[in-house]
């Protein structure tokens, strides 16, 4: 064994990073021509080839399966609206926050969970059970690999990208359909009128004319103006809300908080169903022990 | 097999090298030896993914040695080519053989 001998991080990148089942003869095999005098430089060139070469390959191979998850994930802003709007139908908030400690929290933590972890195995169990028939190998044991392998992503992904900032950061979590923009036109009624550069009310000089019109129309008072403007905020809502509620409407939404939300669920998707796919390509090998 | 497909230039290389080495063919003599005739350095990882896509043509075999110490506990993977692959060399050699022979010289430089 050599002094310098490479059991770091290269040795652990190649043992997890470079899928399928030929992993461990191809880091015996660097190790061995290590041992025989290469240098290290060589060995972590030796171990990233290895890892590109094997997830372009293996990249290539599940297209189809990324695709899949790509396009599932796209209608995850469409789920959590309409998971919205059911927890605001059947009050589930309040009816959570009423309960006492630790239920409160665990009822709003489970319900969620469940909701989320139903969307992404329905999404599995679409992808899995059409190929496994196709191959002749529908039964419950690949198809339940399939789910066991998007159980600890998803609980750490959920835990780093709703629990963190809801509970402990003390943020709501903001999604993208649940807080619609308003746009209000250029001629909308604001509450404070302000005249100048400096915003102070414009000196009226003592044209008898204006003094009149002055005296006929009085200024409307601070309080008439925010009253209007919120009658006019009042009477936009219900086409605001009626456009941004709907879950079709969410399943286009492109803006980038949108995106950051189908992200987790791409990525437990896409990684229950490779490990899925792996576990059944591993079996069917044919390698001779 | 049902369809005729001819090998790249690197699988060719690979399947010359598996049937040089016999019974010694796993991934390090396999890259020294194509180290050795190209003269430059070869990827371990590079060989395996070769020899995957030769593998999934059917045109090698693999099999696992037993676990060794100075391998860090790892087996070694030898590899085999079959009759299919075999023939798969026969009639490369054959149409690039064939090739070869037809090309006309070219005037002031040997080819």
């Amino acid at each position: 064994m050599r002094p310098d001998e490479p059991r770091g991080v290269a040795t652990w990148l190649l043992e997890h990073l470079v899928p399928g089942p030929r992993n461990d003869a191809l880091a015996g095999d660097l190790l061995e021509d290590f041992r025989c005098g290469r240098s290290k430089t060589w060995y972590w060139r030796q171990v990233l080839v290895a890892i590109v070469l094997g997830v372009s390959r293996e990249s290539r191979i599940h297209l189809g399966l990324m695709f899949f998850a790509a396009s599932w994930a796209m209608l995850a802003p469409a789920w959590l609206r309409l998971l919205a709007n059911s927890e605001q139908h059947f009050n589930l908030t309040e009816r959570f926050d009423r309960m006492d400690w630790p239920w409160s929290i665990v009822s709003d933590v489970g319900f969620l969970l469940a909701a989320n972890v139903l969307f992404i195995w329905t999404g599995m169990a679409l992808y899995l059970i059409p190929h496994l028939w196709a191959a002749r190998n529908l039964r419950v044991q690949p198809l339940g690999g399939g789910i066991r392998a998007s159980l600890p992503v998803l609980v750490a992904l959920w835990a780093t990208l709703v629990l963190l900032p809801k509970y402990f950061l003390g943020q709501p979590v903001d999604w993208p359909a649940a807080n619609p923009v308003v746009t209000y036109p250029v001629n909308e009624p604001g509450p404070i009128v302000r005249t100048g550069n400096s915003g102070q009310a414009a000196h009226r000089g003592s044209i008898s004319p204006i003094k009149r019109y002055m005296a006929e129309h009085p200024p409307p008072t601070e309080a008439a103006l925010i009253r209007k403007h919120e009658d006019w905020v009042a009477a936009q809502r219900p086409t605001t809300i009626v456009q941004t509620s709907s879950p079709s409407a969410a399943i286009t939404d492109m803006r980038t908080a949108a995106i950051l939300v189908r992200l987790p669920f791409f990525l437990i998707v896409l990684s229950a169903l490779w490990g899925a796919a792996s576990r059944f390509e591993s079996r069917n090998h044919r390698i001779v022990d | 097999m049902t369809e005729r497909s001819y090998l790249g230039e690197f699988e060719l290389m690979i399947l010359l090298a598996v049937i040089q080495l016999g019974e010694e063919a796993y991934g390090v003599p396999i890259s020294r030896e194509l180290e050795k005739h190209r003269g430059r350095d070869v990827s371990v990882g590079s060989v395996y993914a070769a020899l995957e896509r030769l593998e999934s043509k059917g045109l090698v075999s693999s099999s696992l040695g037993d676990p060794t110490p100075e391998r860090g506990g790892k087996a070694k993977r030898y590899f085999r080519v079959t009759k299919a692959g075999l023939r798969q060399v026969h009639e490369t050699r054959r149409v690039l053989s064939k090739l070869w022979g037809e090309l006309p010289e070219l005037k002031g430089e040997r080819i």
